[in-house]
């Protein structure tokens, strides 16, 4: 369904010193720096798939999904997406995908969703009939019967974002870019967008590829990521894989009334407080370390968990580890 | 068909838009007929008092003047909205939703909003071409009519095509919504009969800002003064300036860069 090979983007941006002499100066001759944005980018994605990019502010993923989506014109390397190139940006694409993106919109401020969505039934040239069962379907899923018909501009971010889903699903797309769809949204509201996105997907083979800066977003969508920094692809696998390559180690915690005399001698220890032990251990000592802990007094709470994925993104993308992935 | 459908779909979200706050609506419907009026009421003052201006009689100035009318009515109900909505896009990046749509960005862009109220300007154009034709006893030819809707046409492209190349400007620098006043300041010039100029100004206004291909051309052949080979040579020059501001469109839009989110 999408296959890069190569892909480039370099961009041309004006920089000048602080202060009135250099603004100055920058009016008559202005100096422009280089910015490798996308550099080499190389992956392919099935049809029906969840993908995930993952990447610290400026590490290239919105400018790859715009040239996914023909919004930017690659300076180099190929990209084919439903079969077509998409800088050209051909109405049969155009009718083939659709990207959301959580900090604009599209619906009109002033208007009605509904008016936007019937819009949308023109633009797309949509069959009426087909437009109201999809419209029922969407709205009904969504559950924003109600509130499509309030002006855009008196709903909340939750209820105009799942509006802006709408508006986007109406003409069926096999491919679905989301660009932190569920930025600022509460948690709730996160919920429910992310059990939508996959129900789309499951339901009707579409193929989403989905930036967020919410890790739960990304883990609880996307069985396979890409992690891109610096506008290279660092990582191309599941987050299990990421998560057992950056931080290979086991966080093992109890609560015990009296705690082992030598706690580092079972692994490092990450807190130790009151009658509370959290460990970070081998995944080969962790049944050695587990039979240790339930031996001690009044031990409870034992649990075995991958290290959070805050720590290992906060990992990945300290220089170091980022430079042995690569 | 499909474009037909498209802009009448854009032309009903910007008429909903001016329906959905009723105060604005009437307020701007109140404006737009004071514009009007205070357009063309100097022509009803000084019309009495007209003289002859490099060949054109009093009626026939007020034919030019509601050549003129109409199109800068067509200015300011349908481009001007259309173009200053478009740079914003350009300036907030919201343009990215504009060119998903499965259909020519440039037409989207040039139809994205209209200001309804505005065209009374047009109806009260056309009604002074009309009465000054009428006042004036011009007898207004099949032939003259024909060259003047086709010089019509032309003025009505070349002004849409000079609006192509400001709104391509704007992708290069941002915040120049202000060259949409410089363009209706400009305009002005089209209030007055190609003759007054001096030769080199007139070759600008017709070749390089073809000013007087939109106004004082139709009216000259309305008139039946203008042969059809210069009709097709305004029909020419409106061509290749539509050509030239569609490649700068195609130019523009492989260099757009969007704005970051």
């Amino acid at each position: 369904m999408v296959r890069v090979e190569g892909l480039c983007k370099r961009f041309s941006v004006p920089r000048r010193e602080a202060g009135l002499r250099a603004a100055l100066r920058a009016l008559v001759r202005r100096e422009y720096r280089v910015v490798e944005a996308v550099q080499d980018l190389e992956f392919s994605l099935a049809p029906g798939e969840r993908v995930g990019f993952l990447g610290p502010n400026g590490a290239g993923k919105t400018t790859t999904l715009k040239m996914l989506a023909g919004l930017i014109v690659p300076s180099a390397g190929r990209v084919e997406v439903a079969g077509f190139t998409p800088s050209e940006r051909r109405p049969e694409f155009l009718r083939r995908i659709s990207l959301v993106m959580g900090q604009k919109r599209q619906l009109s401020w002033d208007l009605p969703a509904i008016d936007n969505f019937e819009f949308n039934r023109v633009v797309y040239e949509i069959d009426p009939v087909h437009y109201k069962r999809r419209l029922e379907e969407l709205t009904a899923l969504l559950e924003v019967g109600e509130v499509m018909r309030r002006p855009v501009r008196q709903l909340s971010l939750g209820e105009r974002m799942k509006c802006e889903l709408v508006a986007a699903l109406l003409h069926g797309p096999q491919v679905l870019f989301l660009d932190e769809p569920t930025i600022g949204l509460d948690v709730a509201m996160q919920l429910g967008i992310r059990e939508f996105i996959r129900r789309y997907n499951t339901e009707h083979g579409a193929t989403v590829i989905l930036t967020s800066h919410y890790m739960e977003d990304v883990a609880a969508l996307c069985p396979r990521i890409l992690v891109i920094d610096g506008g290279r692809l660092r990582f191309d696998g599941s987050l299990e894989a990421l998560r057992r390559q950056i931080r290979p180690l086991r966080r093992v915690s109890v609560r015990a009334a009296a705690l082992p005399d030598d706690p580092a001698a079972l692994g490092r220890v990450v807190l130790q407080e009151g009658g509370r032990l959290v460990l970070d251990v081998a995944p080969e000592r962790v049944p050695e370390v587990v039979g240790a802990l339930v031996g001690l007094p009044e031990a409870q709470d034992l649990a075995v968990q991958d290290a959070p994925l805050e720590e290992v993104m906060r990992a990945l993308f300290g220089r170091e580890e980022a430079a042995e992935l690569g | 068909m499909f474009y037909l459908r498209l802009v009448r779909a854009q032309l009903e979200m910007s008429t909903l838009t001016a329906l959905q706050y009723r105060l604005g609506f009437w307020t701007e419907g109140l404006l737009g007929l004071l514009w009007s009026v205070i357009g063309i009421a100097p022509l009803f003052v000084a019309v009495e008092h007209l003289g002859a201006v490099e060949g054109w009689g009093r009626w026939e100035l007020v034919v030019l003047t509601g050549c003129f009318t109409v199109l800068s009515g067509t200015f300011t109900a349908l481009l001007q909205p259309a173009l200053r909505a478009s740079m914003t896009h350009i300036l907030k990046g919201t343009l990215d939703y504009v060119l998903l749509r499965p259909a020519d960005g440039l037409v989207l862009c040039l139809t994205c909003a209209f200001q309804p109220w505005h065209l009374v300007e047009v109806v009260g154009g056309l009604a002074l071409v009309i009465a000054g034709l009428w006042l004036g006893e011009v007898e207004v030819t099949a032939a003259g009519l024909a060259a003047g809707l086709a010089t019509g046409v032309a003025g009505v492209v070349a002004l849409y095509a000079f609006g192509v190349l400001v709104l391509c400007a704007s992708f290069q620098a941002l915040q120049l919504q202000a060259l949409t006043h410089v363009m209706e300041a400009l305009m002005d010039f089209g209030r007055w009969p190609a003759q007054v100029f001096p030769p080199l100004l007139r070759v600008l206004f017709t070749f390089v800002v073809p000013l007087l291909v939109m106004t004082s051309y139709p009216a000259e052949a309305l008139l039946g003064r203008l042969s059809w080979g210069t009709v097709a040579q305004l029909a020419a020059v409106s061509a290749t300036l539509l050509v030239v501001a569609r490649l700068a469109w195609v130019r523009s839009v492989r260099g757009y860069t969007s704005a970051s989110s």
